[in-house]
């Protein structure tokens, strides 16, 4: 791959990839054991906020990385012909109480892909869902043309 | 939650239950269940349990 050229992206363009995709790698870490998933968003680009639910079952790893509100950084990407986009977005993710939930809430979860419960083997029912907001510190979009 | 509690939301799919409003219903019926992202069903509703208990 020759690279022809790096630019930053324009908050717009920033924007229109976050929209456009719907699944993106979330990171998170305890001390210096890392963790990286990927899960489905939801984007509102008005507020420049994600909303994400997170399944997890007892004892599970991803459970054990995932407090009230861990530091973490999520990446979105895409590749074509021409060029290679990324997007990271670094900040705090807050759980949400399901008892503050309003009609909102349920308006910006509506615009994110469900979770795709057949990966897990339990009953849904045996699987706890968290509701989780990203609000970021620092949203950054990168975009590499190729030759 | 602002609007007064009316209704009780039970999903058949993830099996999540909290109080609702009028607004929260619409926007389920709407937009699908919050927790699992599911279609909700008019019948997912349901009048409070005369104890009031519900669970959030």
């Amino acid at each position: 791959m020759t690279v022809e050229q790096q630019t930053v992206m324009t908050g717009a363009e920033t924007d229109a990839l976050l929209g456009r995709h719907e699944t993106g790698v979330l990171s998170l870490a305890r001390g210096d054991e890392p963790y990286a998933v990927p899960i489905s968003y939801g984007y509102d680009a008005g507020t420049r906020q994600f909303c994400m639910r997170l399944v997890s079952t007892p004892g599970s790893q991803k459970r054990r990385f995932l407090t009230d509100a861990p530091l973490v950084r999520f990446v979105v990407y895409e590749e074509t012909e021409a060029a290679y986009c990324s997007v990271i977005a670094d900040g705090r993710l807050e759980r949400l109480p399901k008892s503050e939930l309003t009609a909102d809430h349920v308006k910006r979860y509506g615009t994110a892909k469900r979770p795709l419960f057949e990966m897990w083997g339990e009953p849904k029912a045996e699987l706890t869902i968290d509701l989780y907001e990203l609000d970021p510190e620092e949203l950054s979009g990168r975009r590499i043309e190729v030759d | 939650m602002t609007g007064g509690t009316q209704l009780t939301f039970h999903c058949p799919t993830c099996g999540e239950s909290m109080a609702v409003n009028a607004p929260m219903r619409e926007a389920l019926l709407n937009h699908g269940c919050v927790v699992c992202g599911t279609p909700v069903p008019q019948s997912a509703f349901s009048a409070p349990e005369p104890n009031g208990d519900t669970e959030c």
